[in-house]
Formats: C-alpha cells, sequence, structure tokens
C-alpha cells in the first residue's frame, strides 16, 4: 500500500515538472519582449535593456529555466510583470472567490444531479426518463458562457433584485452558481441513472425486493451507496477543475477569480503569472486525481494488489 | 454523503463571511459622522504611491494629492500655475530654468520643504535601481547622464543656491522643460522617509507635502487618503477624507453608485446608450476630451504602403464619423494629428473627406491588385475589434481585404517598433505635454525609428521644421512652425487619424467641482459634497 | 426501447443534415453579406425587422445572415478538429491498451499531463503563440481534445485484447499491426463512431469558447461565439442580440449529442460515457 501511495506522488511530481517544462517553453515561444510588459508602453531602448538584464531574461532558456524551478522549490513564483505583486499572493487573493464558486456549484450540481437521477430511475416512468433526458442533453449541448448571459439578461429585465456580476455579497453569488448547476447537472443526473438502473438490476436487489422490502429503501440501502461512488468521485475531479478557474463563467460575470488572473496573464505575456496559474490548476488537477486514486484503492483492493488501472 | 454535512455547514459559514465582510455605517476610520468623504472604486489596486515609480493615471491621481511638484496644471486647462514654486524665470536660451520655492510649506513630518528635496527627488528618478519610467524626461539635464552611468555622485545641473532657489541647467535648449516638472517625477520627496523605508517600501509609507496624507492601505480592499492640516494652503482640501475600494470592478462599481454607496463612477459600456438617453442622468455626466488621438499607422517603409498614393487612398477610403458612432459618442472624429485643446492645435486643417471612388481610383493608380490584403495589427480588446471589424468593412469597399491580427499590448508595441514587420496597426498616443513637440517630434522624427516612429516615416522638410521649432520659446512662432510640420506630414498620411477619444464620468448630484482635466487626473482638494437628498435612483 | 431511442438518433441526424445544408448553401439561404454594413445602427443594434429578421448589430450587420454563414465555419471548424482529435486519440488508445506496459504507462503519464493543464488556458496560450487562423485553430481544438477518446479507446482495447478470437490470432503468430487492424480496430469502431459525434459537439463548444474569448478565427468571418461576446456589452438595450447565436450553438451541439448518445442507447451501451 505505502509502495502504491509512494508510486502516486512520484507520478504526479513527474506531471507537475512536465507542465511546468511545456508551459516555460510556450511562454517564451512568443515573439514578444517581455521588458515591455515591465516598462510600459513609452519606454526607451536603453531603459527596456536595462530591465531586461535585471530580470535575467538575456540568459539562455535551460539557464532561466533552472533558476525558476529552483525558486519555486522554495516557495517563490516570481512577481508578475505588470502588476508588480508576487505570483503567490496574486494567487491567493483571487483564489478564495473561485473557490466559493467553484464550492457552491459542486455541492448544488451534484444535489441537482443526483435528485433528477433518482427521480428518473425510481419511477421507471418511461415519459419522464425520457424528459429528463432530454433536458439534460439540453443543458450539457448549451454553451456555458451563453447560458450565463441569458440569465444575466433575465435577471436584468425580471430580477431586479440579482446584481448583475462583480463580487459583491452573497446575492452575486446565485446567478453564476445556477449557470454553472445548470450546466453540469446533467452530467450527473445522467451518470447516476445509469448506475442506478444497473444497480437496482443486480440480483440482490431482485433478492431483497423479493423478501418485501420497499423501492425506496431498497433504493437507498442497496443501490444508492454503489451508484454514488463513481459519481462522487467525477465530482471531485470536477472540484479541482472548477478550483482551477472557469474562465468563461467568470468572464460573463465579472467574478475576480483564478480563472480570470489567467487568462488576463496569457493576454499580456506575463509570463510568471501564467506559470504560476497554469501550475497551480495543475497541482490541484494532480492532487485530486492522486486522493481519488488513493481512495479507489482503499475499497478495492483488487487495484492495490495488481496495476490495472 | 454524511461527512458533507459538518464540512458543508464551515464552508457555508465561511463563505458568508467572506462575502459579507463587515459593512458596518462608518467606513472604520475615525472620523466625525459629518466628515465629508468622497467614495471611489477602481478595479486594479494602485500599482504605486511612489512618485518614482507610479506611471499611470492611477497612481498618478493619488500622487498629485499626496506630493506637490514646482509647478501644476490648472483645473481644468493646461496652463501652468504655481504650485510650491512661487516664481519662475526661464533663460530666453532656453537652457536655463529658476524656480523660487514658496517658504511655508512642510512635509507631514513636520520638516519645511526647501529646494534640497527636489533635487533628492529628481535624482532618484535616474538612478538606475529604482527603476522609473521617468528616466528619459530628466536625462537632459547637465549631469544627468553621468549620474545614471554611475560616473558621478549627484547630477551637477541641479543647483540649489539657497534652501528656497533652485536651477536647472540643460546641455540643449528645451523650452518644454517646464512641463517635465509638472509630473509626479519631481515632487518633492523627503530623503530621510525613503531612507527609513527604502527604495521598495517607501511607496506603502509615503510622506509628501500635499492636501492629502495617506491614512490607510489595505492591498487588494481599498485605500485611504486623510485631508492634510498643516497643507501650505489652509482653505483646500474641502473634503475630509478619500476613500477607495479597490478590486471593484466596472459592473460592481455601478451596482454601487446606483445605490449611492459611491459617489462618483466611469460608466460602463453596456450602461452607457441607456444613461445618455436617459435626461436625468445625463445631466450628472461630465466629459473631456482628451489630449489623445487613435490613428491607423502604415509603415512607410513596406509595400505598398511606401507609395503616398496607397497612403491616401486609405484616408479616403475609412469613415471617421463611424467609428465614433460606433464607441456611442465616446470619441470625436479626427481631422489631423493634434488634438483639440493641445496648445498648437489648428482648427482649419483640411482632413481627407469620405471618397471611396476617389480611394479606388488611387489604388488602381498605385498598381494595387484585389488581392491586397494588409494585415492590421492591433491591441487585444474588446473596442479595439469592433473598430477593426469596422474598418475591415470600409475597406472592403475598396476592394482591400484587411486581415486583423489582434496581439496582446507589449507584443504588439514589440512588433510596431521592429523595421518591416507591421505594415498596418492600430494605436493611440496620450499626450505627455501640453505641446505639439509630444506629438510630432515623437512620433514622425527619423530619430525616433525603433522607438515611437512606428511608421518609419521620415521627410527632410519635416525635420528641418521640427528641429527648428524645438528650441523656440515665443509660443506663436513655435505652433506656427509646428503647424507647417504637421500639414507636411498630413500631406504624406503615414496615418490615417481616427478620432480623439472622450473620457465620461458620472457623478452623484451632491458632489461638486468634480472637474476633468485633460491633461492629469481631477484634482480632488477642489471637490465638496453637500447635503445628500434621499437615494439616487437609476435603474 | 428501441423504437423511442432510435427517435434520439433520427433527431439528431435530421438536425445535423439540415445544418450541413445550410452552411453548404449558405450563399442561397443568407439574404445579405454577412460581413457588409446594410443597416444603419452604428452602436445601437436593431431588433427584428421586416428586412432584417433577426436585426442587425452594433456594425449594421445582417445578424440572420452571420448566423447562417456561421455555421459553415462551425461544421468546419468542429468536424476537422475532431478528426485531429479522433488521429491522436485512437492511435494513442491502440497502442496503450495494446501493447501495455512501458508504452501504456508512458503515454498515460502523458494523457495525465494534458487532464492536468487547464484545457482552455492550454489552447488559449497555444493560439496566443499561434497566429489565429482556421488551421491554427482547428489544430490547437484538437490537440488539447484528445484524452477522452484515447482512454476510452484504451479500456474498449484491453477489453478486446482479453477476448479469444485475438488470443488466438495471437498465437497463431499474427503481427502486432495486422492484429490492430484487422482484429481490434474494426471490433472497436462502433465506440470510436459515437466518440466522433460526441467529440464534434465538443470540438464545437470549445470553438464557441475560444471565440467568445477572443482566440477564435479571426473577423470579418462570422463566427457564433463571438457573436454572443460582441452582443456582451448591448444586453440591457439589445438583449436578442446574444440569445440568436447561442440558439445556433445549441442547436449544432444538440444534434451532435442526440445522435451520439442515441446511438450508444439502440447499441445498449450505459450512457455514462462521458465526453469531458
Amino acid at each position: 500500500m505505502i509502495a502504491y501511495i509512494l508510486r502516486r506522488f512520484a507520478i504526479g511530481v513527474g506531471v507537475l515538472i512536465g507542465i511546468s517544462l511545456i508551459t516555460f517553453l510556450i511562454a517564451f515561444a512568443v515573439p514578444a519582449d517581455p521588458a515591455i510588459a515591465v516598462a510600459g508602453a513609452k519606454a526607451d531602448p536603453k531603459t527596456l535593456a536595462e530591465i531586461r538584464a535585471q530580470l535575467g531574461l538575456d540568459q539562455p532558456l535551460y539557464r532561466q529555466y533552472l533558476r525558476y524551478m529552483h525558486r519555486i522549490a522554495h516557495g517563490d513564483l516570481g512577481r508578475s510583470y505588470v502588476r508588480r505583486e508576487s505570483v503567490t499572493s496574486l494567487i491567493a487573493q483571487r483564489f478564495p472567490a473561485t473557490a466559493i464558486l467553484a464550492i457552491s456549484a459542486t455541492v448544488c450540481s451534484l444535489a441537482l444531479g443526483i435528485l433528477m437521477g433518482l427521480v428518473s430511475a425510481a419511477r421507471r416512468d418511461r415519459l419522464l426518463d425520457h424528459t429528463m433526458l432530454f433536458i439534460s442533453l439540453g443543458f450539457v449541448s448549451m454553451p456555458v458562457f451563453w447560458l450565463g448571459t441569458i440569465l444575466l439578461i433575465a435577471a436584468a429585465f425580471w430580477l431586479r433584485a440579482l446584481p448583475l456580476g462583480g463580487f459583491g455579497d452573497w446575492r452575486a453569488l446565485i446567478l453564476p452558481t445556477i449557470t454553472l448547476t445548470l450546466s453540469s447537472a446533467g452530467y450527473y443526473s445522467r451518470i447516476l441513472h445509469t448506475n442506478l438502473t444497473e444497480a437496482l438490476s443486480q440480483d440482490y436487489v431482485r433478492t431483497a425486493r423479493g423478501k418485501g422490502l420497499s423501492p425506496i429503501r431498497i433504493v437507498v440501502k442497496h443501490a444508492l451507496a454503489n451508484a454514488m461512488l463513481p459519481l462522487l468521485t467525477l465530482a471531485g475531479l470536477d472540484l479541482a477543475g472548477l478550483l482551477s478557474g472557469v474562465v468563461l463563467t467568470e468572464t460573463v460575470f465579472n467574478w475576480p477569480g483564478i480563472g480570470r488572473l489567467a487568462y488576463e496573464a496569457v493576454f499580456n505575456l506575463d509570463i510568471p503569472l501564467i506559470m504560476g496559474t497554469v501550475l497551480f490548476g495543475a497541482l490541484l488537477v494532480v492532487i485530486a486525481n492522486i486522493v481519488v486514486d488513493l481512495l479507489y484503492a482503499w475499497i478495492d483492493p483488487r487495484i492495490r494488489l495488481g496495476e490495472s488501472a | 454523503m454524511k461527512a458533507l454535512t459538518p464540512f458543508g455547514a464551515a464552508l457555508a459559514i465561511l463563505a458568508l463571511s467572506e462575502l459579507t465582510g463587515c459593512r458596518g455605517d462608518s467606513d472604520g476610520l475615525d472620523l466625525p459622522k459629518t466628515a465629508k468623504v468622497l467614495h471611489l472604486a477602481s478595479v486594479a489596486d494602485v500599482p504605486s504611491l511612489d512618485p518614482a515609480v507610479g506611471y499611470d493615471t492611477s497612481s498618478w491621481g493619488f500622487e498629485q494629492m499626496i506630493f506637490d511638484t514646482l509647478v501644476r496644471y490648472s483645473d481644468a486647462g493646461v496652463d501652468l500655475v504655481p504650485d510650491l514654486a512661487t516664481q519662475w524665470e526661464i533663460a530666453p536660451d532656453a537652457k536655463s530654468l529658476t524656480f523660487h520655492l514658496r517658504r511655508d510649506a512642510s512635509f507631514t513630518n513636520g520638516r519645511a520643504v526647501v529646494s534640497g528635496d527636489f533635487k533628492y527627488a529628481i535624482e532618484r528618478v535616474l538612478t538606475p535601481s529604482v527603476r522609473s519610467k521617468g528616466t528619459e524626461y530628466f536625462r537632459s539635464i547637465v549631469g544627468a547622464e553621468d549620474f545614471v552611468a554611475g560616473r558621478a555622485k549627484e547630477v551637477t545641473g541641479i543647483e540649489n543656491p539657497d534652501a528656497w532657489t533652485i536651477i536647472f541647467r540643460l546641455t540643449e535648449p528645451d523650452p518644454i522643460f517646464v512641463q517635465k516638472l509638472a509630473m509626479p517625477f519631481a515632487a518633492a520627496v523627503p530623503r530621510e522617509a525613503v531612507d527609513q523605508w527604502g527604495n521598495d517600501d517607501f511607496s506603502r509609507h509615503v510622506i509628501g507635502s500635499g492636501p492629502f496624507t495617506l491614512k490607510e492601505w489595505r492591498s487588494g480592499e481599498r485605500i485611504v487618503l486623510v485631508r492634510n492640516p498643516h497643507y501650505f494652503d489652509p482653505s483646500w482640501p474641502r473634503l475630509d477624507a478619500i476613500v477607495q475600494l479597490i478590486g471593484v470592478d466596472l459592473d460592481l462599481e455601478w451596482l454601487k453608485f446606483e445605490t449611492g454607496e459611491l459617489d462618483v463612477s466611469a460608466i460602463p459600456p453596456a450602461e452607457f446608450l441607456r444613461v445618455m438617453k436617459t435626461p436625468k442622468l445625463k445631466a450628472l455626466a461630465e466629459h473631456i476630451v482628451t489630449l489623445s488621438t487613435d490613428y491607423l499607422g502604415m509603415n512607410c517603409q513596406m509595400k505598398p504602403f511606401d507609395d503616398v498614393r496607397v497612403r491616401r487612398a486609405f484616408n479616403l477610403a475609412i469613415r471617421k464619423d463611424k467609428a465614433s458612432a460606433i464607441l456611442n459618442g465616446r470619441a470625436v472624429p479626427a481631422v489631423g494629428i493634434l488634438p483639440p485643446g493641445l496648445p498648437g492645435y489648428d482648427p482649419n486643417i483640411d482632413g481627407y473627406p469620405y471618397d471611396p471612388t476617389k480611394a479606388k481610383a488611387l489604388l488602381e493608380a498605385a498598381g494595387v491588385g484585389r488581392d491586397f490584403a494588409p494585415t492590421l495589427w492591433m491591441r487585444a480588446d474588446q473596442t479595439e475589434m469592433t473598430l477593426g471589424e469596422s474598418i475591415q468593412q470600409d475597406l472592403a469597399e475598396v476592394g482591400v481585404h484587411a486581415v486583423l491580427k489582434p496581439l496582446a499590448w507589449s507584443s504588439l508595441l514589440e512588433a510596431i517598433r521592429q523595421p518591416n514587420t507591421a505594415d498596418l496597426f492600430s494605436l493611440g498616443w496620450e499626450a505627455d505635454f501640453p505641446d505639439p513637440q509630444n506629438f510630432l517630434e515623437v512620433l514622425f522624427a527619423k530619430k525616433q525609428f525603433g522607438a515611437n516612429n512606428d511608421t518609419f516615416y521620415s521627410n527632410p522638410q519635416v525635420e528641418k521644421l521640427l528641429a527648428e521649432a524645438a528650441p523656440v520659446s515665443d509660443l506663436s512662432r513655435r505652433y506656427q512652425l509646428y503647424d507647417q510640420a504637421q500639414k507636411l506630414i498630413m500631406q504624406d498620411a503615414p496615418w490615417v487619424v481616427l478620432y480623439h477619444p472622450v473620457s465620461y464620468v458620472i457623478r452623484q448630484p451632491w458632489v461638486h467641482d468634480y472637474i476633468l482635466n485633460p491633461m492629469r487626473p481631477t484634482r480632488l482638494e477642489r471637490v465638496w459634497i453637500s447635503a445628500r437628498e434621499g437615494e439616487q435612483q437609476t435603474r | 426501447m428501441n423504437g423511442k431511442t432510435n427517435l434520439m438518433e433520427l433527431c439528431g441526424a435530421i438536425m445535423i443534415g439540415l445544418l450541413a445544408v445550410i452552411a453548404i448553401a449558405a450563399p442561397l439561404f443568407a439574404p445579405y453579406d454577412p460581413t457588409r454594413a446594410v443597416a444603419a445602427s452604428f452602436g445601437d443594434p436593431q431588433g427584428p425587422s421586416h428586412a432584417f429578421l433577426l436585426g442587425s448589430d452594433e456594425l449594421g450587420r445582417d445578424v440572420l445572415s452571420r448566423i447562417i454563414w456561421g455555421a459553415r465555419i462551425s461544421l468546419i471548424i468542429g468536424i476537422a478538429a475532431m478528426l485531429v482529435t479522433l488521429t491522436i486519440g485512437v492511435t494513442i488508445g491502440l497502442m496503450s491498451g495494446f501493447f501495455g506496459g512501458t508504452i501504456d504507462f508512458c503515454l498515460m503519464r502523458v494523457t495525465d499531463m494534458m487532464l492536468a493543464f487547464p484545457t482552455l488556458l492550454l489552447a488559449m496560450a497555444f493560439v496566443t503563440v499561434l497566429r489565429p487562423s482556421l488551421s491554427t485553430i482547428l489544430l490547437v481544438i484538437g490537440l488539447v481534445s484528445w484524452t477522452s477518446i484515447a482512454r476510452v479507446v484504451r479500456a474498449e482495447t484491453l477489453s478486446l485484447s482479453q477476448r479469444d478470437f485475438v488470443r488466438a490470432a495471437q498465437a497463431l503468430g499474427a503481427p502486432s499491426s495486422r492484429l490492430i487492424a484487422r482484429h481490434i480496430l474494426p471490433n472497436a469502431l462502433p465506440i470510436i463512431v459515437v466518440m466522433a459525434a460526441l467529440g464534434t459537439s465538443g470540438t464545437l463548444l470549445l470553438d464557441a469558447g475560444l471565440s467568445f474569448l477572443g482566440l477564435g478565427v479571426p473577423p470579418p468571418t462570422p463566427s457564433w461565439g463571438r457573436m454572443i461576446e460582441e452582443a456582451r456589452i448591448y444586453f440591457r438595450t439589445a438583449p436578442w442580440l446574444a440569445l440568436f447565436p447561442g440558439l445556433a450553438i445549441l442547436y449544432a451541439v444538440l444534434g451532435f449529442n442526440l445522435l451520439g448518445y442515441g446511438y450508444l442507447r439502440r447499441r445498449g451501451r450505459n450512457t455514462s460515457v462521458t465526453m469531458r
């Protein structure tokens, strides 16, 4: 078991290093002078040269990369070219906004998805099942930024009480959460529906029904637990993905999160910030993956002992 | 699912507290209830309050409240008025300037402001380790280059014969040098404060002599200035404090303005049309034509833009009224290079009319085929994209198929400064000083190739005029020479001038004397607040 | 059960067919040139009227014509990008599942890396580095979307490899390439077809997202995602401007989703195969 954990960690670290290398190469492949991002539009060539020397941009690429990795090992993600603040503090500033949105969206999506899945699986009504399927497919087929914009328009004209973007008080959370929830709930409900139907057709459930147990009890006690596990792990991975920033939703609602920060960084060619946000997001996903893998290994001994994942 | 409940509850509490924050009735400052406080908001944090470092609108807005310069601009205009200098003389050869200081100004640490404080401030700007963006403005002072290179310990061209006099000696005649002293780069800075905090931290612990002082700066949250009781003019400021919330973007700022939480706000593009169509709101909107020009630059060294007929054709093909309409009036169509309001502006200059037929004829005469597809290099933002598409439309009508190339700001600048890279680009230029030299020489002189002359334009006649005009102190002659230069440049048409942006803000009915200035952010010491009369209804 | 689920597939197929017809015959259907200013509505978009059935936008262009021409670009990008994705994903999935061992390990680590990267950011970074054009966009979208196909194909290959007919052929000494090409690939084809349909819905959405962020096909080519972005600042005075392009995207994506999921259902497979 320990060996398994260590293996997973080692792979995770490897993945992170690979990502850092790729991001670094992409960032420096851009044909632009980062010194201008620091110095501003009207800087003269002398000032630019001085800044380039100060930031170590005139050194060969591999050296810059090693220097960068060395600093990461000490927890220093560098300073944003454009904002002059440390990348770590910028990420820390923006992360809570994304976290709040991501968590509330995941919780609501799960809740709605489970509800929809339960309803359509337990009732066995053909029409209901198809309606749910159609609705789920409908929402999943919508671009999330369009859904958000439409909700924004609806709020502007009919629901005067809701703020139209920005990060003010709890009411500002409503629209972005609804947007993300409607987008994702469909997936969860279908997964749960499928797994539940499968679980419900198993022998032990038939036996329970034969024993005279009520359908609801059957569903909850026997089928639900089994069906929920893949759902929860998927939600966990999705959460990690959301935490690295939902650029589109954050753009529509002017939500000051990490997604927006990363987008600005790419646009301004703010290399330290690009590296920082990408690595941060990747770190979250890698951690989530390790946690999920460990969870599965703990539950399913077959995986622990053999390597068939 | 069971484990989620206590966790979920904890998270909910965390989230709610994060979001609601502490919104008490007072701003959390020790101010009396009747205090006049101006509430503002901004998206980004103020980059720096250090006058040597901060070089953007946001930083300058605050720096000019906290620090004083020798001279400054008047409230609504571009004329220079005394700040800490009561009077000054500029030598006829424009190579030396003498300033006499007032004696009753002091820093908030109690010490009087003396001439040495200005010398210290400018030497700071010229110090390489400070990485100031203002270095280039003061290189023309005698001894500045030696100081920057480390060969000298002081800038010999700045003399302090006594505590109340300061003399600047320049290496070449520069009639607009006095304008550079109106920039916060040249504000009086107390050496002992910088020594105490160090160059990097001085920004957070600024000490100046201006009408306001820094009371509180919580990064990413808010910045608070309070009135300076020791300011040399006791009748200003008329506010007790200024509170600027940070991290509030345009839509939230608007929302807060609607509820009366903010006193002044920018108008989001989505609301602009509606505001202009509502008379009550329109009356509260202030606007000013900025001293800038947005234009299309054509690289005079790249085919086919090396042919003046092609450049003139582009001028005739593009509709300028359309650009302003698309901006809903946030722009004034441009006729010439210099913006209205800039000293030296010529209201009678002949621009290019909209004449697509003539444009087509010129293109044909120049041998430009139907397969001409220039790349329009531009900044990647929404407004630029829309304007880019509008230009594409206009050019398509004369058979030119422009391809848009949106780039990040720094990439764009990098690209257009390289020769033979960007053939057609969209850019704007904002005046640093109210003088035509700041446009015509910086943007069209040969020596600015690779710097700001991105069209690589060069005309010996224009060079002669520019060289002749630069040292001239007699303003009418100076402007006359520059006007001749402008006319020649317009004939050569390296640019298609598009529009001059108009800047808008909206204020609450109880905010008065919020005067917009074309060169600088509003001087907040002039603003005053009357008693509020109920809540503002703007929805 | 068969009758109803066939309906899904049929619906999807009809929707896509209709879309393809509109895309191909765009010049016939569109009343105006989608890039020219034909209405006098600069800076002030106008609503649906007799002359302009879906209204006119801030540059005086007819919205209906733009949506019709936008179908072309969307389909081209959606399908071409899906083909790129398919090529990469199927290759990796087959090799990983069939050969196992080190190859599998390495390829799966590469897949992990791709998955850990925030997809949209990666696409943005690529597009920023390269010049945004039609070919760049579809290449980039294809490059970032192959992970789910790879995983599904890998799982399918793994299970197929264990089957008797494959084992038998192996025992007879058939070379790997032959095994893959003749035995595994044809049997994996159904799932690959499904992934192709679902994959197209994914690439369509990704393209819409990139266009929304300003990184899609450059103007003046009409692009549904960008139309929504341009409509954002007029959401108070001209809300319909954002409505119609979004409906178009919904229609296209739904069509492919119905086709894919319908096919899955008909084949009796479970519908929890996700495309994310």
